[in-house]
């Protein structure tokens, strides 16, 4: 006898259908799980085997083939046990003979029959909702997750037996709230900008790097605060939008790294990975592709701290979400897209010993090293990275000189971003394609970007991207049209300044 | 010759009226057999471990290059100060070979990269060089040879400057090249390379010696300085015959030449230990003038410069324009004012405190209240018209085009 039900996997950061079809047929006694199943899915016959025998059931002394399809698709993780579970009880007459309720099932079962939570449940329960069923039954633990995902009827089941009840219709489960999107709040615990001392240059290029979602590298000796002024970007990012906050809040549902009870994200990401990660944790990847750092930050902000002290093969594998807000992946069957649109603030020492250049100490570097050093940031990557400070020991000074908090900074960002959402739909540093009179840069500022291109020996990509950096200057400042003095602004931020 | 003050210390018109042109030690020995003594100078000069000391023990003892090399090599090798195998396996390699046969090779490797070879035996050797201890017997030359006898200062400094030591070598550079005269320094990374750039970009001419042969340039991101130093009127000075590795000695070695070959020496900016001091002692020890940049007390890269001026040793230099009056140099002007392409009030006052002095963003905005946006615009627009300068991005200089521009407009007012 054959049953077929339907559950869903995680591929990149997206959920695909995946229907399990059982068959019960004479035979010696033995369970199959064929269709790529991975380590953790042949485990699921077991733990199939004890939660139906706990649950009251009985596992037919019969041949069982399970079915996982698309064949084709590498499978792992638990998630598909209930849907085991659920199609084998169907394909040995355990549910009765009437049709059962038509609805997706996600979860992991415990050997005495109950539900345990699986990472990525929002993902999974979006691929419901695109095959066309109604409903999905989720644990209860991630029932608030699922239940951001519009358009499906999401309902939480404790075990396999009320499972089983609810498809049968014998007692039909509740069904879930939608989780509402919560409302934003400023992040706490973030420094703030009025704690900074000086560097009067590099915090207004942070404001702008987090207001048009333009990449900022800051250089300079240790110690003068260039990490403490990245951090304060986070204070900085405006609000993610609501489509966003579901999207975000996906990717990181995916990788597990979601609050269950407040599955939706609303402050956008800030990801700062220490400098010894892999290239693999940093732009995603691995048998089972789990989303990178880069993912993670998708909508907000990769911050790399010691830039240099990265990986070189790390950093370069940065350059294609950088040009284009997306990390491909290649799989044995195909390549596989995941979004990583995110600003990328960095730092990083001029040198080994980090006093090149500095006024008070004595650089103890060899030339070449320090030359070899800087190397490290390949041609290609620099030429991606929007805005260059350099940045000394700050004036010494007897009390703070009163600059400017995040709060106010952060107002003039969130205006800016508003005014670029508005416009485009997008932030300034995704526009495509030279900028234009529509995009409010006037034909003589044209000529005049032209012009200081030749005069500072600046390449047309970086011309580029100094008009957009000007949009997002003129945004802050609340204007439509691009003057002269953001073009000049933007220029000032240029890479032959800084390194 | 003009722009020289006839009567100022640099003296340059009584260069050739005062000394014997070339020859000055061995003058007994060379004047003798020109064509064939010049070759064994060449290939002796050429002997690894034979420098400008022992050269001259060697053709003192044997009379001439000549006789010496007729000599047993254990025999030279006495005369020297110190010696290794590698000198006795050359000098047996000469031998066997042929002396004459070096020479000649020398001589052609040296017209292959656009050379020549000057020996102190011959009247292109430049005079100021010629009466020095330890001068070199040989010199290799790409460029004009001429040059050399023109009246030249020496701009020396460290490879890792400061933004206001880059800015303090290109100003001074600028004005000794338009005071028509040469300015000599090493090629180095740092100030040298800037020094030799100003004067290039000043219209002048400059000197490179270098611590390498002259047909590998060293630094190599130097080398197309090197070839744009010779396009433009000047040349390229190295003791190394063609073709030999170049070692830590040859670096410090190639100061007495920068030195020797220059009236004065003026050293931008060197923190303790740097080689610009060796250079600033060989010009004490020769005789000539030295100078020195003052540099803030607490900046690392001023600290040798700060204590040549605090032990007496090297003068004070308070402006461009006071270095080149104590040099006895007048700059020329040029004929027609800059035209002042109309600044904003803002880009004005940005310009007019850089004049000032110079400082980064952060001191600018202290000084004038203005916001860190109008700086930063104001100070694009500056640079790309070549009013102000950065290097390295946090100190911002006015350059000297800006201060003429500024001095004439006073001069009007």
């Amino acid at each position: 006898m054959l049953s077929e039900m339907l559950s869903a996997t995680v591929l990149g950061v997206d959920g695909v259908p995946v229907r399990v079809e059982a068959d019960v047929a004479f035979g010696l006694p033995s369970l199959t799980i064929v269709g790529l199943a991975g380590s953790a899915v042949q485990e699921a016959r077991e733990r199939v085997r004890s939660a139906i025998r706990n649950c009251g059931f009985e596992v037919p002394a019969r041949r069982i083939t399970v079915n996982l399809a698309p064949a084709d698709l590498p499978k792992e993780g638990t998630s598909y046990d209930l849907a085991i579970a659920a199609a084998i009880l169907g394909a040995s007459g355990q549910l009765g003979l009437a049709p059962t309720r038509r609805c997706a099932l996600i979860g992991e079962l415990a050997l005495d029959g109950s539900l345990r939570p699986v990472p990525g449940t929002l993902a999974l329960a979006a691929a419901a909702r695109t095959a066309e069923v109604g409903e999905v039954i989720v644990p209860q633990a991630n029932v608030r997750e699922a239940a951001s995902v519009r358009e499906i009827s999401v309902r939480g089941a404790a075990s396999l037996g009320e499972t089983v009840a609810h498809l049968v219709g014998l007692r039909e489960l509740p069904a879930a709230v939608p989780t509402p999107i919560p409302s934003w709040s400023a992040p706490s615990g973030v420094p703030d900008l009025g704690d900074v001392i000086g560097q009067p240059l590099a915090r207004r290029a942070l404001e702008i790097a987090i207001a048009g979602r333009h990449s900022l590298a800051l250089s300079g000796p240790p110690g003068i605060g260039k990490t403490l002024l990245l951090r304060c970007g986070e204070g900085l990012l405006p609000p993610l939008e609501e489509d966003e906050a579901v999207e975000v809040s996906r990717i990181h549902s995916v990788a597990g790294l979601i609050d269950r009870r407040e599955p939706v994200i609303r402050r956008r990401p800030f990801r700062a990975p220490h400098h010894t990660v892999s290239t693999q944790a940093l732009v995603g990847g691995g048998s089972r592709v789990r989303p990178g750092e880069a993912s993670l930050a998708h909508r907000g902000v990769l911050m790399l701290d010691e830039m240099l002290q990265f990986r070189a093969d790390a950093l370069d594998a940065l350059r294609q979400p950088l040009e284009s807000g997306i990390v491909t992946i290649a799989r044995v069957g195909g390549a596989l897209t995941l979004p990583a649109r995110f600003a990328l603030l960095s730092a990083f020492n001029p040198c080994p010993c980090g006093w090149r250049g500095s006024r008070r100490h004595a650089c103890r570097c060899e030339d070449g090293a320090a030359r070899r050093y800087v190397a490290r940031l390949s041609g290609p990557l620099r030429d991606r990275l929007d805005l260059w400070v350099a940045m000394d020991e700050p004036e010494l000074r007897e009390e703070p000189d009163g600059a400017e908090p995040s709060s106010v900074v952060a107002q003039r960002v969130h205006a800016a971003w508003r005014r670029q959402v508005e416009r485009q739909g997008v932030g300034n540093a995704e526009l495509q394609g030279a900028l234009g009179a529509d995009a409010g840069l006037p034909v003589r500022l044209g000529g005049l970007l032209q012009q200081r291109g030749r005069r500072f020996g600046l390449s047309p990509r970086r011309l580029h991207r100094v008009a957009r950096m000007a949009r997002t200057i003129a945004d802050l400042s609340g204007s439509d049209e691009i003057r002269q003095a953001d073009v000049d602004e933007a220029l000032a931020y240029r890479p032959e300044r800084a390194a | 010759m003009i722009g020289v003050g006839a009567a100022g210390p640099l003296g340059v018109s009584h260069h050739d009226a005062d000394r014997p042109r070339g020859l000055a030690v061995v003058t007994a020995d060379a004047s003798r057999s020109a064509p064939v003594e010049r070759a064994a100078w060449i290939s002796l000069a050429s002997i690894p471990g034979i420098g400008p000391v022992g050269f001259a023990a060697v053709v003192r003892r044997f009379g001439s290059a000549v006789a010496a090399l007729q000599a047993p090599p254990a025999e030279i090798i006495r005369q020297l100060p110190r010696s290794d195998a590698e000198t006795d396996d050359a000098l047996r390699r000469l031998q066997g070979v042929g002396w004459p046969t070096v020479a000649a090779d020398l001589e052609e490797a040296a017209r292959r990269v656009g050379g020549a070879v000057v020996t102190a035996l011959d009247p292109a050797y430049p005079a100021s060089l010629a009466r020095l201890d330890g001068r070199p017997p040989v010199l290799y030359v790409v460029g004009h040879l001429d040059v050399l006898a023109l009246p030249a200062v020496a701009v020396v400094g460290t490879r890792r400057p400061s933004g206001y030591g880059l800015s303090a070598a290109a100003d001074i550079a600028d004005e000794i090249a338009r005071a028509g005269v040469t300015v000599v320094s090493g090629l180095a990374l740092g100030i040298d390379g800037h020094a030799h750039l100003a004067a290039l970009d000043a219209g002048g001419r400059t000197v490179a010696v270098l611590p390498s042969p002259i047909d590998r340039v060293y630094p190599p991101r130097h080398r197309d300085l090197a070839a744009r130093i010779v396009a433009e009127g000047g040349a390229l000075v190295s003791e190394s015959p063609p073709g030999r590795q170049s070692g830590k000695p040859d670096f410090a070695r190639r100061n007495r030449i920068i030195s020797g070959l220059s009236e004065a020496t003026v050293v931008i900016e060197a923190p303790d230990r740097s080689g610009a001091l060796l250079t600033a002692s060989a010009a004490l020890a020769q005789g000539r003038d030295l100078y020195a940049v003052p540099g803030p007390i607490d900046s690392m890269a001023s600290r040798g410069c700060n204590r040549l001026i605090a032990d007496h040793q090297a003068e004070l230099v308070t402006s461009s324009a006071s270095l080149l009056h104590r040099l006895g140099l007048s700059v020329r002007r040029p004929q027609q004012a800059h035209v002042v392409a109309s600044l904003s009030d803002t880009e004005g006052l940005v310009l007019g405190a850089l004049i000032k002095r110079s400082g980064s963003i952060e001191e600018l905005g202290a000084r004038s209240h203005l916001a860190t946006s109008e700086l930063a615009s104001a100070l694009t627009l500056l640079e790309a018209r070549g009013l102000v300068a950065s290097y390295g991005g946090v100190t911002f200089h006015a350059t000297l085009a800006a201060r003429r521009i500024v001095y004439k407009t006073t001069e009007l007012l």
